[in-house]
């Protein structure tokens, strides 16, 4: 399509010669242009060389010869056949029933923060409570394991001040070096995180839906069953987990506040490392793998954990 | 009229895919320079796709964009002639108005004095002389959209972009704006291109609008012939308020087309399309140009020129009254008038015939 | 607000149940400070307020000689981790592959802090082998050290834990950042780096400079991961941590973790006032420029 016949008259233009100066500016460099697409693909690279490449050679070390004091190559399943015919498989199954329990406690105790937070909290205040959150997760978590110590002990916080307030004659000792303890550690140690994955997964919640129930006459537990937790199941199964995997991968709460059996994935691998027997904290590494591939295709599966992203891909 | 000598913008056979998305297929379009020119069409046409390919925003998949006859296609928008005016948020929240106005000029390595001066001037042109100090989130939405005008203008580039400007106004405010943009560009003589999907915005600012639809240039020309006599079904469906009929070629000579539609033989002017007879083709007709009569009024339209249908209801709009008709083929017509010159309506159901000037039916072939 | 039919005490009541669960969380903490100031230590019966617990770690060489390595691994990080964090939102914004940028950097919180360690470790060493056979190859030594474990490894590892943090914050910051912005500014004449630095960074500036004081503070109190790839030197976590595996809790002890707690407390109780008093200000601005705006 030709469009010269229908034109308008042009105005003059007196400011072409302006401009031209800046049409004909630097083009800009071809190498300008190379660097500037590959250095955001600088963290990509990081993360596979050093994050991925690691995590998925653990499937790789796990079948190497044990020496001495180190590894060689070869192809032999003795560090799996270890870890499946000695307690250790036992432990770690147990350990998968505490980090369980300690799991649904911390829902329980903390999702409804996260709710309370998105549904009658200025969205001002909002992010300030989450930051009362974030609080106890900046203080290390192993200070945070070894002061449960004292306050957990026989002569501690907690019984002592059950026996001043009378409700106990003799203090409770099943609070530490028990699988209790170990419960306790984790939800203490994890609990903010599903406040954060809460919080975030309450953003697929608008504020209207609340409305909607409140005139529809839904009563707060058709609202959770029915509403909140279909639209917010992506993020609290994160939450859910994130809490999980550190609770059987944590090597920390068991080896501070557990007793004897409570042992997990994380002590297994570390105890193996300080044995020498690397092969066998390969093996636990790629089985702790495994168990998070395997749980976030099933949650990918079942709730598409892709929607965790809609707030920020706007 | 003479041809241009360089165009302002000229845009060859350029097309521009989104993986498999194609936004906008090989479009051909020559924007001379100083004249107001209008891309219209429904959202998601590839309007603003075609814009942003001007300004340098877009990369296009091929084809080429030159202004005054350079192809800029390999630089980014800071190496070309054009500023740009967004649809909003644009502004950068974190500076004053002085700041926002300022900030090319400040990229340019300009003196302060003369920043502020310039920056001054600009506000002044778009009358926000007094609020140079207010942060954007203090000002209303038209004021925001004058900032960007400042900012975009006081740059002195020849090509002023601007991507639907008004559409986050309310209705009054786009109108008096429009007149305001349309002035503004007679004003300082530049070129203005404007994106919009509201024809009365397009048909208030134009010298002349190009109709984008389906990432295709549909038609385009002098706001004036677009609304009277769109050539393209398309257009005539999008510009103004027209009835379109679906019908057959029965007969065509070289003057006259004879048409089978909406239950009858409508003659229509041969306008150099030529169809053939069995052809489909479709038809126009601004409803304000279709008049209705009662079934046995005492009138003889001219062969060619009359439907009888069925009356079905009207609707008042102020300005205008709408009646709607039922043709026998099943198509619907709507007949216009002044609501002052109306008439009582016929009774629901009542046979009525419609008729109209010859020449005001248009025949659009495909 | 939407709860004002809402009962008002049952508002209340749930304000104090969340602060109820943060203090219970912080409770440990704030009791290793209440011990760390008692003379007679934890368990005495008679509490005695002291700071000689806090003079007697900084006049040991050793725990000075680990704040140091501390200091210069938290700093590297942050000065590492953050632009990565930063590079990666950026990409993550442009990028097709949300998805699997998402993964990758998010994925390091779901690996416990010992399973990543052992495999880091693992990793490491036999990189390092590799390394050093090909610098034998090659006829050099240069290479002999590059992945030895040391504090290239410790910065690694600090990088890989602290990166999903400042990610998830620095993308949110960036969430509200409208990217019309950086088009105007490039439509102004501005080069993209120059519309990054003078329009978006001064807009996403706070979630970076949180990002850096997260970074910090994880550095300072990660055990785990460091004392894996740490090699020869100390950090303040590996000392406390050793003393309290041989000695137990001791005074000092108590006083370490205390001041420990102490940096992270005044940062984020720094930054949750900070927010407070600028809202506060911006409050204040607005009502006071809320003339009347003509309409146009």
């Amino acid at each position: 399509m030709v469009a010269g016949a229908g034109c308008i008259t042009p105005v003059t233009v007196e400011k072409v010669s302006g401009t031209a100066g800046s049409v004909s500016g630097a083009r800009p460099s071809v190498a300008g242009a190379i660097l500037g697409r590959w250095v955001f693909r600088l963290p990509i690279i990081f993360m596979i060389l050093f994050f991925a490449l690691p995590m998925a050679l653990t499937f790789v070390f796990s079948v190497f010869e044990r020496t001495m004091f180190w590894m060689e190559p070869g192809f032999t399943f003795f560090a799996y056949q270890n870890f499946v015919t000695s307690a250790r498989l036992e432990n770690f199954l147990s350990s998968m029933g505490y980090s369980s329990i300690a799991v649904l406690v911390s829902f329980v105790l903390g999702f409804p923060i996260a709710v309370f937070l998105r549904k009658s909290v200025p969205q001002v205040a909002q992010h300030r409570v989450v930051l009362l959150f974030i609080l106890p997760f900046m203080v290390s978590e192993i200070i945070r394991v070894f002061a449960l110590r004292p306050v957990l002990q026989r002569n501690g916080l907690v019984n002592s001040t059950l026996m001043e307030l009378g409700l106990i004659d003799e203090p409770i000792t099943a609070l530490i070096y028990t699988h209790t303890g170990v419960v306790i550690g984790e939800v203490m140690s994890f609990l903010p995180f599903i406040v954060f994955s809460g919080f975030l997964a309450m953003e697929a919640v608008p504020k209207y839906i609340f409305e909607v129930c409140d005139d529809l006459g839904a009563n707060t537990y058709r609202r959770f069953v029915d509403i909140i937790v279909p639209l917010a199941a992506p993020g609290i199964f994160a939450g859910c987990v994130f809490i999980f995997v550190n609770g059987i991968g944590v090597a920390l709460i068991p080896n501070i506040l557990g007793g004897p059996g409570a042992v997990n994935a994380g002590l297994i691998a570390t105890q193996a490392i300080t044995a020498l027997d690397f092969p066998l904290a390969m093996a636990v590494s790629a089985i702790m793998m495994t168990t998070l591939m395997v749980l976030l295709y099933i949650g990918h599966k079942l709730f598409d954990l892709t929607k965790i992203l809609s707030p920020v891909n706007q | 009229m003479s041809e241009t000598p360089v165009a302002a913008v000229e845009v060859r056979n350029l097309a521009k895919h989104y993986g498999s998305v194609v936004a906008l297929k090989s479009v051909d379009l020559i924007i001379a320079a100083g004249e107001y020119f209008v891309l219209l069409g429904p959202s998601g046409g590839g309007k603003t796709t075609l814009l942003r390919t001007i300004g340098g925003f877009n990369r296009p998949t091929h084809g080429q964009v030159l202004l005054h006859g350079q192809d800029v296609g390999h630089l980014p928008p800071n190496h070309r002639s054009t500023s740009m005016v967004f649809q909003s948020y644009a502004l950068f929240p974190h500076m004053t108005v002085m700041g926002n106005v300022g900030y090319g000029l400040k990229i340019a390595g300009m003196p302060k004095s003369e920043i502020r001066d310039k920056s001054a001037a600009a506000l002044e042109l778009v009358g926000l002389s007094g609020l140079a100090e207010r942060k954007p989130h203090q000002l209303s939405g038209g004021q925001q959209q004058r900032v960007q005008l400042a900012r975009a203008m006081v740059l002195d580039r020849d090509i002023l972009l601007l991507d639907e400007p008004l559409a986050a106004l309310d209705a009054q405010l786009r109108k008096d704006m429009c007149l305001e943009l349309k002035h503004l560009q007679e004003k300082v003589g530049i070129t203005f291109i404007h994106v919009t999907h509201n024809q009365e915005e397009a048909m208030t600012v134009a010298d002349r609008i190009a109709l984008i639809a389906n990432g295709e240039l549909v038609e385009y020309g002098a706001a004036r012939d677009i609304y009277r006599a769109p050539k393209r079904e398309f257009t005539a469906s999008f510009v103004g308020e027209n009835n379109l009929l679906k019908g057959v070629v029965s007969a065509a000579g070289n003057d006259n087309v004879t048409v089978e539609a909406g239950g009858g033989a409508v003659e229509v002017v041969n306008a150099g399309t030529d169809p053939s007879k069995g052809d489909a083709v479709a038809l126009s007709i601004r409803s304000e140009l279709v008049s209705m009569v009662a079934a046995d009024a005492a009138l003889e339209p001219p062969a060619g020129c009359s439907l009888s249908g069925t009356y079905l209801e009207s609707v008042y709009l102020g300005l205008t009254t709408s009646h709607r008709i039922a043709l026998p083929s099943g198509d619907e017509v709507v007949a216009r008038v002044l609501s002052d010159n109306d008439s009582a309506p016929p009774q629901q159901g009542a046979t009525v015939t419609l008729h109209w000037p010859k020449d005001a039916m248009r025949l659009h072939v495909n | 607000m939407l709860d004002e039919y809402a009962n008002p005490w049952l508002h209340r009541l749930k304000w104090c149940y969340l602060l109820l669960i943060v203090v219970t969380l912080m409770s440990p903490v704030f009791y290793v400070i209440y011990i760390s100031f008692n003379e007679n230590g934890f368990g005495a019966a008679e509490y005695v307020f002291t700071i000689d617990w806090y003079f007697l770690i900084f006049s040991d060489s050793q725990m000075l000689n680990a704040l140091k390595w501390t200091a210069a691994l938290a700093f590297s990080t942050m000065v590492l981790a953050v632009p990565l964090a930063l590079l990666a939102a950026k990409f993550y914004k442009k990028t097709e592959y949300k998805v699997m940028t998402v993964f990758l950097l998010l994925a390091p919180l779901f690996v416990a802090a010992d399973i990543l360690g052992s495999a880091m470790l693992v990793f490491f060493k036999n990189l390092n082998g590799v390394f050093t056979w090909l610098g034998e190859i090659l006829g050099t030594t240069m290479m002999d050290s590059w992945f030895d474990l040391g504090f290239s490894t410790a910065l690694i590892g600090l990088i890989l834990y602290t990166i999903p943090y400042s990610f998830v914050v620095i993308l949110i910051t960036m969430g509200r950042y409208r990217e019309e912005q950086t088009e105007a500014a490039m439509a102004c004449g501005a080069s993209a780096w120059r519309a990054f630095w003078d329009v978006e960074f001064p807009q996403i500036r706070a979630g970076v400079f949180s990002a850096c004081s997260f970074t910090v503070i994880l550095c300072f109190n990660e055990y785990t991961r460091t004392s894996l790839l740490k090699g020869g030197f100390d950090t303040f976590t590996t000392v406390l941590i050793s003393q309290m595996l041989n000695e137990g809790m001791s005074e000092q002890s108590y006083a370490m973790s205390s001041f420990m707690s102490f940096i992270a407390i005044a940062i984020i109780g720094g930054i949750i006032i900070y927010t407070l008093i600028r809202a506060e200000s911006l409050a204040r601005i607005a009502r006071a420029k809320a003339e009347p705006i003509m309409s146009t």
